[in-house]
């Protein structure tokens, strides 16, 4: 304890007073780091969340979207007219318009057991939206007939043990011809890739008819402007930089559903958790160390130096329960990354995790400063 | 003969409001001079605490005139009293109120922390402090690991580490057993001996009487007599 010669005393009293009395400390620590990681968990799943619902807008190869008025997600069912393909191949600095199928539908194992899948078809050819972390076959497979592409995750799931193994969709055979890894549905329906023609034979969506075009420009096209053309020249139509789509997508999952409003109300309570576990510590610790204070004001300690005792409290144990959350939060963050729904905390979660911890620990002391305040120097002569 | 470094003129400070409303101390008038031990002795209740806080700026009077160096406490805010006590007074208490997580080095530094002095001059002013009380070879020690008499020794280092005019002390001894409570006096009244420096206690113990240069005789809030004592500094 003698080793802390050359800390600022102010630091080595509030220090001290923390590690005093260890069973209290722990009941903080405990506090400060249920709180945190409850809130890591909110914020890393609200994140994971985000970045799942637009995984396929991450991965399409598209300058542009046009979507039917109104589309909501990437998983909206709405279809747009195949003429409109045409219409958007005549706008200036068009390159190509690749039409995109989706839609759920029905597949049937060997064992005749049956599961929902989500399909997601486009032109192999222009490549679209392309299976990617192939890790069994090849894209090019997909071209063959009755070939789809699964991921390796939902093996099980699907009742396949690889390349090769045989299902039905709507009543159609298909063979796996390649195999993904962590191309997963926050949904939990397996996604299947295939060729465009048949997406709309597993899901029924007509000829003339298609999900989205990906509209890929020129490279001396002006965006803004061929957007704009694009909007003017069709009809019932929206047409978004994959920006604007993952945001659309990413709003209408988290508030749209009421997803994002459960996360932030499970952050807020641990907030409130950690913030009236520390407060109560902090203000039993100062009661406890009540005479002490009073001792430094009767020597002439200005309240600010007493404040400074507790604040520096207040930090030092933001600082030691955030560490045990982030390595808690690790661990976590390792368990659910082959989840459907794995846990994502950035750089910045991090940071600004570090500073509510902080906040709120500060924030917490203010019972305490409230009591300091009030204390009578005159007390250290009865006590 | 010097102006007093503390002087009381006058004070009258009444505790508690309403039907419990007591007055503490009526019309008190004293002053201390440097390289004085005075001690003030009385009955429980007479107002001995009362009169050590409004003399330690730690309670406003209601009355009268508190003057520390020449500067009135008439009108100061409750910070404005912090910073003429922190300037002025050295305290010991009857129950050491030495803070547990610190050192004895330590203990003796927050006296000298809390008035914003740098670090390295602080440790070696509070080692020549603890070394002035017989202290030198415990300034690691924590206050769990001494004797009662080293804790108030301590506390008495940490009273007098940043040299203040005035050094008010509540019961110094009541603690402690008779050795270390003569002990303790000779070291109080060898600080009282720099002239510019005075020491007042707090006690009703007799035994304290030859330590005296002056007795003070305080009773129901009033001064009701005052001696010149026979100091015997190297008894015990």
């Amino acid at each position: 304890m003698t080793g802390a010669a050359d800390m600022p005393l102010v630091f080595t009293l509030a220090f001290r007073n923390l590690f005093h009395d260890r069973l209290r400390f722990i009941a903080t620590l405990i506090g400060i780091v249920f709180s945190i990681v409850l809130v890591m968990v909110q914020m890393g799943l609200y994140l994971g969340f985000g970045h799942m619902v637009t995984t396929m807008i991450d991965h399409a190869s598209a300058d542009l979207w046009i979507m039917p008025k109104g589309t909501k997600c990437f998983e909206d069912p709405s279809l747009l007219n195949m003429r409109d393909r045409y219409r958007a191949l005549s706008t200036n600095g068009v390159a190509e318009a690749i039409p995109l199928v989706i839609g759920f539908a029905d597949w049937r194992m060997a064992s005749g057991e049956m599961t929902p899948v989500f399909v997601i078809g486009s032109d192999l050819r222009a490549g679209g939206l392309e299976p990617w972390n192939v890790v069994e076959g090849r894209v090019e497979a997909l071209s063959g007939p009755k070939a789809v592409a699964v991921d390796r995750s939902y093996f099980n799931r699907l009742g396949v043990s690889g390349i090769g193994s045989s299902a039905e969709i709507r009543q159609q055979p298909v063979r796996v011809a390649a195999v993904t890894r962590d191309i997963r549905s926050f949904t939990t329906t397996p996604f299947v890739f295939v060729d465009i023609d048949r997406a709309r034979a597993y899901t029924g969506v007509p000829s003339n008819k298609a999900s989205y075009l990906l509209v890929r420009l020129n490279a001396e096209a002006r965006p803004d402007q061929e957007r704009r053309e694009l909007a003017s020249n069709i009809p019932d139509v929206e047409v978004l930089t994959p920006a604007e789509f993952r945001e659309r997508s990413r709003r209408f999952w988290l508030f749209g559903t009421g997803a994002g409003a459960a996360l932030f109300a499970g952050a807020l309570l641990g907030v409130i958790v950690g913030t009236v576990i520390v407060a109560q510590t902090l203000y039993s610790s100062t009661k406890e160390h009540l005479n002490e204070f009073a001792t430094l004001r009767a020597m002439g300690s200005s309240r600010r130096y007493i404040y400074k005792v507790i604040v520096c409290q207040a930090l030092l144990s933001a600082v030691i329960g955030f560490s045990v959350a982030a390595l808690l939060g690790d661990v976590i963050v390792r368990l659910t990354e082959r989840t459907a729904l794995p846990i994502l905390i950035t750089p910045a979660l991090l940071v600004a995790l570090f500073l509510l911890t902080v906040v709120m620990c500060v924030g917490s002391s203010i019972a305490a400063i409230i009591q300091v305040t009030r204390i009578d120097p005159a007390v250290a002569f009865t006590r | 003969m010097s102006e007093p470094l503390l002087e009381a003129v006058d004070v009258a400070k009444d505790l508690g409001s309403g039907a419990a409303k007591v007055a503490a101390l009526k019309g008190v008038s004293l002053s201390l001079r440097g390289g004085e031990l005075t001690l003030l002795m009385g009955p429980s209740g007479s107002g001995k605490t009362t009169l050590l806080s409004v003399l330690g700026c730690m309670l406003t009077p209601n009355g009268g005139t508190v003057r520390i160096r020449g500067q009135s406490t008439a009108g100061l805010d409750a910070e404005e009293m912090t910073r003429l006590r922190r300037r002025h007074v050295g305290f010991v208490f009857q129950s050491f109120h030495l803070f547990p997580t610190l050192s004895a080095a330590e203990n003796v530094r927050l006296a000298l922390d809390v008035r914003g002095s740098p670090a390295r001059a602080a440790r070696k002013k509070s080692a020549e402090a603890l070394a002035r009380v017989g202290l030198a070879h415990k300034t690691s020690t924590f206050p769990r690991e001494l004797s009662g008499g080293e804790q108030q020794r301590v506390a008495i280092a940490r009273a007098i580490v940043a040299s203040p005019s005035v050094i008010l002390a509540d019961e110094p001894t009541a603690a402690l057993d008779g050795d270390n409570g003569r002990a303790i006096m000779k070291i109080l009244a060898e600080i009282a001996r720099e002239p510019e420096r005075a020491v007042l206690i707090v006690t009703h113990d007799p035994r304290l009487l030859p330590f005296a240069g002056r007795i003070i005789h305080i009773e129901d809030g009033r001064i009701t007599g005052e001696e010149r004592g026979n100091i015997h500094t190297t008894e015990g």
